[in-house]
Order: structure tokens, then sequence, then C-alpha cells
């Protein structure tokens, strides 16, 4: 009971000092990445694990103090009615792409146009990745995939794009970086305002996919970082 | 239901228990959410998946078991749950496990199974019980096809050290078996030798043990010479009170148990019922109770112990007491114990006080002469205090008791006559009324009964006065005394003036009819002894309508809902059989389970009469027949399959005058399947005096949904009866589908499914009369002996009056008069009077005399109808049968 208290003011007081939390909400169409991303973020390994997550994941990871709290929803179209309950009030958004599979492209910007428009997610932050960059034929150019997916027409969320390779590892440390630094300054910055004038930040990536040093830039409220 | 606008707070984990604890309590409570309700909370409780104390943890668990059937999309938690299974808590492995099992659907099973299987096995007594509990559950849902596979596991599991385990094992292998007989009997002949370690299991065992010998028994073998028996009577000695009251019980419910094999099962209880739980003193005397119904005399030995409970504080077993006491005890106790119920009478609630009539109507038929006694208590308890059903069993004993002992009519209605002078049930007073004015005038002294009825005509509402109108103009109909019919008269004179439409029409009806208006104006001379005598007869037929009331309604509902009106009504038309609904034989059954010697405790409690279905409705809504009007006659549906096939059929015969229509109700159990025109080939070869077929098929049979087709045969000869077998084949067309989907293959072939055959005999041809005839020998002296057959037989095969009787009536599907199928036990004759209708309209009466003879019983039968043909074809069908 009493070391239940003090593992509980302990608790609280790495909260004040130490930690931030983030939850992040991971969408895409079934087989785009999510889980095998998720659990690259969270255990460092790649694993080519081909059961389809029926429901959902719920994954705890510390990442350079903070803590991230990531939904990995279901992609199956039964699934998709459900993702808006788990992204509410979240701190991020990331919506996996499977850059190879041209054949759904369509429904996947038709999914996240859809999900982009409830009101109750406005002014949360977007991560796209266009993931699976190692397989031949995949889209790495931003530019594309902002057209392909109308990522332009987005106006009610900050919207960042990055071209990743889970297997890989391509990518993989700036989109952590990203999402740590959303997860700090959503937190610094609900003392302040909402987010008054969002407007699209698509980070253009200079070198090619495959180069691990990508240097891509992000919103104009985050300074550009390099790793 | 504020909980459901703080649920919101669940977001936040911190308070989560203060939040769902008491959630939980109100779903437990049996407060409903609203699926919208129900999914938002669901959702948000997912979102506690993210923490990880084990104490939340298991109420997320417990949550989502309670919301599972009421919220949508519960398959959203599969992937946490099997998360949890696989994770090293085994707190966590249970809990997911039978949450898991509970809300996925039978596809995902086999993406569980390979998890489950190694549970079943594990070491863990919480995850193996919890593993195959959720494989019983599984197979109870239908969604167990995997769990059948299962067998090793869970025979391993039998094995477990912990006797939670092996109770839930042993169940679970035994629904996986339950359809393999001589599985079963293996399984349960090597659990008997190795004994159980649970009790529960042992309980169990009884349980299975029993089942399998009803099962086994037959006719002239003892349970002794049974090898299973000796295992329940080795759980009779057993140290534990659940496995000896459980078998005990068993024994008690075996078939035709002999009172040998049941005098230990009863000391074992006879011990029980000095227990001082009282749990177990109430389970012993309610089994007692129970076999008191049938063998009264084995329980006879407990006589003393039940006295004594008598005085118990637990008022369910005082009753219970109470009630095998009247069964069991000898007839020189019974004012004895009157005395004592009446004493704890207002102490206890309705529904024991309606158990209490009813064991007393059952001595007074049991022991007639001392009906008296027995008579003043159902009196007393009349005035006591109680709601309507508790008086509704009263008036109803009454009732039987007036048909069952003829002596004790008179003390019968002056019991209810003062029953009605302060009576708040107004269905009650006008069912009395009624017996009042059918009974009252044959009646040594009428006169004494019309004080009572006037009473009601001044102080009661409209339906109960118009009820009493009736009853005083049966009077002065039945009456031949003049004076009588002048104080009749004098007192309907005020209702002439009733403020209520159907007092004043039936007042002005039966002045007029019955010519008592000339006693109300004084002014004529009132009609002479014979004209009287003419105008009784008048109103007997007026009132006599030609046929049963109900249909009568039945088809002036019809006439007026059809809403062409170019030819009159003519009563004429209207069936004279009585109509066969369901309502019907509910309410037989009812009777019998409320009013025949098998009474058992709690029967007849709780069954409520159904609303009346009319079997006939659909064939006459069928386009097809509907100009063909109502049949003479409906049969009650009969299967033509087993119960758990394939596909299941009923039939329904519809008799018409000029037809034989036959309506299948075909049921389709296979969830792969979709059957297509579906129509039965009927062969009438064997039958004669049947023509032309025209089928209608039913266009479609899915999985579950009850469709009809029809077959109308024609019938060649009025005077040609169809009598005979016919075979029935169901042909169709099949179409595979998938039963996730509900997707049919395009293609489909044809198929066809034997049926059993349908049994055409003369008790198919007749009819229940829709009204008895108030005296069978007047009706039988108006019939004639025109038409009449007499014949005798010996029924070799019956051994007793009572079955040859009921043979008697089964064969001839007639109905009996004047009570004349209650037999005595012991009588060495007895002569049964029925009647009948023939199709299409034959009037039939039987007079048979039974007499039992050393080997068989003898028959003397003498039939009567209006047609000769139909005399003898009766004659004649005995006499085949035997």
């Amino acid at each position: 009971m009493f070391s239940q208290l003090w593992q509980n003011i302990l608790e609280w007081l790495q909260n004040l000092f130490f930690q931030q939390e983030m939850e992040l909400t991971i969408l895409g169409l079934q087989n785009a990445g999510k889980t095998t991303l998720v659990n690259l973020i969270s255990t460092g390994d790649f694993t080519d694990d081909r059961i389809p997550t029926v429901g959902f994941n719920m994954r705890r990871v510390q990442k350079g103090g903070v803590t991230l709290k990531m939904w990995d929803l279901g992609g199956q179209a039964r699934f998709r009615t459900m993702w808006e309950r788990y992204c509410r009030g979240v701190s991020a958004v990331v919506f996996v792409i499977d850059a190879a599979d041209y054949d759904r492209f369509d429904t996947a910007r038709l999914e996240l146009q859809d999900i982009l428009s409830r009101r109750a997610l406005d002014g949360i932050p977007v991560l796209v990745l266009a993931n699976k960059s190692d397989l031949p034929g995949a889209v790495k150019d931003i530019d594309e995939i902002i057209n392909t997916f109308g990522l332009t027409e987005i106006n009610n969320h900050e919207v960042s794009v990055y071209s990743i390779s889970a297997k890989n590892r391509v990518n993989i440390d700036v989109t952590l970086q990203w999402l740590i630094d959303h997860g700090s300054k959503k937190t610094s910055a609900s003392t302040a305002a909402a987010v008054v004038n969002p407007a699209l930040h698509n980070s253009q990536q200079s070198t090619p996919a495959q180069s691990a040093s990508a240097a891509p830039t992000t919103s104009t409220e985050t300074p550009p970082s390099t790793s | 239901m504020a909980m459901v606008s703080d649920e919101r707070a669940l977001a936040k984990y911190k308070d989560e228990d203060m939040i769902m604890s008491p959630l939980l309590y109100l779903v437990g409570q049996g407060d409903r959410l609203t699926p919208e309700e129900a999914t938002e909370v669901f959702f948000s409780v997912t979102k506690l998946f993210q923490a990880n104390q084990p104490s939340l943890r298991r109420l997320v668990y417990l949550a989502i078991k309670e919301l599972a059937h009421t919220a949508e999309e519960v398959i959203i938690v599969t992937n946490c749950l099997t998360k949890d299974i696989n994770s090293d808590v085994d707190m966590y492995r249970a809990n997911a496990t039978r949450v898991l099992c509970k809300i996925t659907d039978a596809q995902m099973v086999q993406q569980i199974e390979r998890y489950l299987k190694q549970e079943i096995v594990d070491k863990n007594p919480v995850v193996a019980s919890a593993a195959l509990v959720s494989g019983q559950q599984l197979i109870m849902h239908n969604k167990g096809d995997v769990v059948r596979r299962w067998v090793n596991e869970v025979t391993q599991a039998l094995d477990h050290k912990s006797p939670m385990v092996q109770y839930h094992a042993l169940a679970l292998l035994y629904l996986i078996k339950q359809h393999d007989r001589l599985a079963v009997s293996k399984l349960v002949q090597s659990m008997c030798q190795q004994g159980a370690r649970s009790p529960m299991a042992t309980v169990l065992l009884v349980r299975y043990v029993a089942r399998i010998l009803s099962e086994e028994v037959t006719e002239g073998t003892e349970y002794k010479d049974m090898p299973f028996f000796g295992f329940l009577e080795h759980c009779l000695r057993h140290r534990s009170d659940i496995v000896m009251y459980e078998a005990a019980r068993a024994i008690a419910l075996l078939p035709n148990v002999s009172p040998a094999e049941l005098q230990p099962a009863v000391s074992v209880l006879q011990r029980f019922l000095v227990q001082s739980r009282p749990a177990v003193r109430f389970a012993a005397i309610r089994t007692l109770s129970m076999i008191a119904s049938s063998m009264p005399l084995a329980v006879t030995s407990c006589n003393a112990d039940m006295e004594v409970l008598i005085s118990d504080p637990n008022r369910s077993i005082a009753t219970l007491a109470i009630t095998t006491l009247l069964r069991t005890g000898s007839e020189n106790s019974i004012e004895r114990l009157l005395k004592q119920i009446q004493n704890f009478l207002c102490e206890i609630s309705d529904e024991f006080k309606v158990k209490i009539v009813v064991a007393i109507h059952a001595l007074c038929i049991k022991y007639p002469s001392k009906y008296y006694a027995l008579m003043n208590f159902l009196g007393n308890a009349l005035r006591e205090e109680g709601g309507y059903e508790f008086k509704r069993a009263i008036v109803e004993a009454y009732l039987g008791l007036m048909n069952k002992i003829p002596e004790s009519k008179e003390t019968c209605l002056s019991h209810l006559c003062e029953f009605i002078e302060d009576c708040e049930h107004a269905q009650l007073s006008t069912r009395v009324l009624h017996l009042l004015g059918k009974e009252g005038p044959h009646m040594p002294e009428p006169g004494k009964y019309i004080r009572y009825i006037y009473n009601r005509l001044i102080l009661e509402n409209a339906v109960v006065r118009a009820a009493a109108v009736s009853a005083l103009a049966s009077f002065a109909a039945e009456s031949a005394s003049e004076s009588l019919r002048k104080s009749v008269a004098i007192l309907l004179r005020q209702s002439l003036m009733d403020s209520d439409d159907e007092v004043r029409d039936r007042a002005v009806f039966f002045s007029q009819k019955l010519g008592l208006e000339a006693y109300q104006k004084k002014a004529t001379a009132p009609p002479g002894p014979e004209e009287v005598a003419e105008l009784q007869e008048d109103t007997k037929q007026g009132m006599n309508i030609p046929c049963p009331v109900p249909n009568l309604e039945v088809e002036l509902t019809r006439y007026l809902s059809s809403g062409i009106f170019d030819t009159p009504f003519d009563m004429t038309k209207v069936s004279k059989a009585a109509l066969v609904t369901s309502k019907d034989s509910e309410v037989s059954a009812r009777n019998e389970s409320l009013f025949g010697d098998s009474t058992g405790p709690d029967a007849g409690l709780g069954v409520s009469a159904k609303a009346q279905v009319d079997l006939a409705e659909e064939v006459m809504a069928t386009p097809e027949f509907s100009s063909f009007g109502r049949p003479f006659k409906s049969c009650p549906p009969k299967d033509l399959t087993e119960a758990e096939t394939e596909y299941t059929a009923k039939v329904i015969v519809h008799l018409y005058e000029a037809h034989v229509i036959l309506e299948f109700i075909c049921v389709n159990t296979l969830n792969d399947q979709l059957l297509e025109d579906v129509f039965i080939q009927v062969d009438t070869s064997d039958v004669s005096g049947l023509g032309g077929m025209t089928i209608v098929p039913a266009p479609r049979l899915a999985y579950g949904e009850p469709s009809r087709s029809y077959v109308c045969i024609d019938r060649t000869e009025v005077d040609e009866y169809p009598l005979g077998q016919l075979a029935c084949t169901m042909k169709f067309s099949v179409k595979d589908m998938d039963p996730t989907t509900g997707e049919a293959d395009e293609e489909g072939y044809e198929d066809e499914y034997g049926l059993d055959d349908l049994e055409l005999d003369v008790a198919t041809l007749m009819a229940k009369p829709g009204e008895l005839p108030s005296s069978f020998k007047s009706a039988w002296e108006a019939l004639g002996p025109d038409n009449e057959v007499a014949d005798s037989f010996m029924l070799e095969q019956h051994d007793s009056i009572s079955s040859a009787v009921t043979a008697v009536m089964d064969l001839l599907g007639m109905t009996a008069c004047d009570g004349t199928d209650n037999v005595n036990d012991r009588a060495r004759g007895h002569i049964l009077l029925l009647t009948g209708v023939f199709v299409p309209g034959v009037q039939v009466m039987v007079h048979a005399k039974f007499v039992l003879t050393s080997e068989c019983v003898a028959l003397e039968l003498v039939l009567r109808s209006e047609l000769h043909a139909v005399s003898e074809l009766l004659a004649n069908s005995i006499s085949g049968s035997d």
C-alpha cells in the first residue's frame, strides 16, 4: 500500500520534471507496415510480421525524454470506421502508405482525406510516411506523393511527409525526431494557444531515399533539423 | 445513467477504478445501456489497455465481457487480448482467454485455437480452467467446431492435479462427445472406475450416469442389474453433501424406478431434512415432494420429519412440506393437516398459496369422502386476502371438483355464491354467475341462488350485471315453476331501465323471448303452461347457436375484414368442429398439469396461455386456397422428421369437403445452404379416394427460417374416406452458401430428402365438436338408432381399463362426455361416452362398455351417427387395429 503510494509520488515527480508524454495514432491501409514500424520504434528490430492486426495494438516507448504511447490500428476496411475514436485528442496522427502499392493509392487518399476532414481532429499535426521505399518501383519523390495524395488540399492540419523504409531503416531517425519534437511542442503549445493558422508543411527530401543521412525540412514553427 | 456522461473521464485513467466499479455494478444490476452508450463506454474502456496495473486490467476485462453483447465493433480488442493471452502474467492469460472467446466469431476461433490448446494443458489451474470453460462457451454458442478437435488435450487435463480443472475438463469432454452415445458411455465408465477428485465433477458424473440409465433402460430390466446403477448407490454414501443429494435426486428421477431401488435415496433425503442448512433442507423436501407426486407411498416414511418442517422458519420449505404431506398423508390425518395449514396460510405468498390449493384439489379427488372438510378449507381460503391468481386457482378447483364429484355440487355452489358476494375480480364473478345460470336451475332449491344473483344485479358494475341478467334468465328458461318465472320477471324488470346498453339489451331480449313481459306489465294474462314450454324450447334454440361461438366469431371477423358484403353472412357455413388452436392444446395441457394426478409441486405455475393461434390462418391466407373457406378441421402440427436433422418438416393436415390440403412447414438447419423451389412430393397410391394434386412450392428456404409449401389433393368421392399412408419426399434445388457473407452460389443442383410417412387415420378425419352436449343421453336419443352399429371386441394387448379407454379414444379421435374419461384405477368395468364430428360434418356418438376379464379387456361398442357408412367405418377401424 505504502510502496504503491511512494511509486505514484515518484512518477508524478518524474512527470513534472523530466518527462513529456505524447500519444500517437498510426493509421493506414492494411499491409502498409504500421505494426512493423511500431515494432521497429519500440524494439529497434525489424520483424517481417505478416499477421494482420485485428483491432489495435498499444505500445509505450521512451525516446529522448518523451514517452510515446502509440495506438497502432488495424488497417482492414472494417476497422477504418473506428479510427476516429482513437485519434481524438492525440498529439499527432501518423499515416503510413505502402509506396509501392499503386493500385490502392486512391483508397489510401480517400481514407486520409476522410479521417482528416473530421472536425474533432482539427489542428492535430499529421505525418505522412511513404513506407517501403526499398521496394523496386516505390514512389520516392516527395512532390509526387504530395500530388498523388492531395496533401496540399488539407488545410486544417499541419502536414509533413517523409519517404521511409522500415526494412532498411531509412529516415527512421528523422521520423522519430519529428515525433519527439511534436510531442514536446504540443505540450508547450497547449499552454500558449491553439494552432492559429495551420498551413501545409512538407519536408523536402534533398538526397535519394537510400542514403541514410537525409536532411528533411519541416515546418516553419520547428526549425529544420538535420541528423 | 449519469455514469455514462462521466465515462469520458475514463480517458484520464487516474480514477478509473472509482468509475468502472459503479459502472459494472449498474450493468450487473440489470440496467441496460443503449447500444450507442455501450459502444461509447466500450471504446473508452479499450483506451485503458495503455495502463499495466493488474487490478485495472481486470476491471477492463470485466467491462468488455459485460459490454460485449450490447456494444458494437467489440472485435477491435482481439489483438490486445491475443497479446495478453501470450503474456507471462497468469491472471492476464486466464481472463483474456475468457473475454476473447466471448467476443470472437467462429472464424477467429481458428486463429486463436493454438493458444487455447496450449492453455488447456497449462500447469496453472486458473489458466487451464479458463480455457476449458471458454471451450464450453464456444460449443454452446455454436462457435465450437474447432473445440471438437481438442479431445486429446482435454483428456490430458482430466488428470490435472487441481480438482477444479478436472471438473471443467469433464464437462467439456462430455459436451464434445455428447452426441456419440458409445463415447459418452466409455468416458463415464472410465471416470466412474477412476473416481473424480472434485465433488463437482462427481455431481456431473452422476448426472451423466442418470442420463445413460434412463436412455438405456428397457422394459423388464431392473436398474439394479445395470452396472451404472451401482455407481449411483455408491455415491449415496459419498462424503460430500452435494454428491449424495445429486445421486438421490438422480435415482428419484429415473423413469419407472422401483420402490426398492428408491428406498436408499429416500432415506438419504430424509437425513437431509433435519440438517441445519436451509438450502439442504429445501433441496431434500423439494425432491421428496417430486417423488410424492408419482409414488406417495415411498415417501410416507419421512412423514414425521416433514411434519416438523411445517413450522420451519423458511416458508418455502414449509409450503413444500405441507403439499408433500397432503399427498403422502393417510386419509385420517387430513383434518389435522388442514388445521395446521390454516394457521400459516396468511403468512405465505400467493404463489405458494396456489400450490396448496392445487394440492388440496388433488387430494379431494383422491379421497372423495373427505371432500366436505376440504371444501370448507377452500371456502375459508376464498375469504382470505389474496390476489387474482390465488382466487382463480380456488374457483378452478371448485369447478374441477364439481365435475369429478357430483355430490359436492351443492356445497360448491353455495361456497361460490358466498364468494361472489364480496369479489373484486369481475372476471371471476362473471364466471361464477355463468356457472350458477347453468347449474342452479337443476339444483333441488333453485330459489336460493336467485338471491345471490340478484344482489349482483344491484351492486356490481356493468359487466357483472350483464352476466347476472343472463344467469337469471336461464333460471326462467329452464324452470317449470310458475312462481319462479314470475319472480325472475319481476327482478329483471329493473334491468330493463339499466344505464348500460349491454345489460339493458340482454334484459329486453330475454324478457321478450321468454314471454316474461306479461308478468312485468301485469296487464295481460301470463302465458299458459303450454305456451311457456314452447317459448322455453324456442329460447333454448335461440341461445343454442348452431355452431360453436368461437368459430362464429372467427368467421364473422373474416367476413367483416374481407370487405365484400354482396352475399349475406351464412351461419350454416360455419364449421361445427372445434377450432384447433394452439391455445386450445395449451390450455388443456395446463389444466392437466394443474389438476392431473401427476401434479408436481411447481407444475402449472408460470405457464401462461399464449395468444390464440389459428392453425388454419396460413392456409386461408394463401391466395390459391382462399376461395375454399375455412377447413372442416386442421390437425395439430405433426413432425415428419427427427428433431435434429439437416432439414425438418412438420405437416398440418387441413380437411375440406372436397380437398385435403397438406401444409408443410419446412426448416433448413444448415447455414451453408440455400434451398429453392422446395416442394413435397406425396405418393397417394396407397390411399383411396384421392385424386389430382396441386402443388404450391416454397420459393426459398433460407437457413433457420421456416417456409411453407402446400399440397392440395382433390377428393374424388365425398363418401370415400382417405385413409392410409402417404409417402412424402421433399424435393428442392440446393445452392451452397457462404455462411458468413450470406452469398449463395449461382448454380444449384437438384436434391431430395426422404420424410416419414404421413398417416391419415380415423382420428385425423374426426374433429372435436364445438360444444359438448349438455347431456349425452338426450343427444344420443336425438341421434336415433337408424345408423346404429354394435360390435364387441376383445382388446388383448390391454391389461387395464384405463389403458384400453385411452387407446380407444386415441384411435377414434373423439371427445369424452360427462367426464367418462376418468377411470378408476381399480375399476373392473367402465362406460365411456364419446362424441365427435366426422368429416365433412357428420355427428358421431359412441357408447362403449369396458369389462376387465382375466386376460384382456372386453369392449362392447355401440356407434350412432348421421351416416351408416361412417358408423361402419369407425367400427371397422377398431377391429382393424386390434
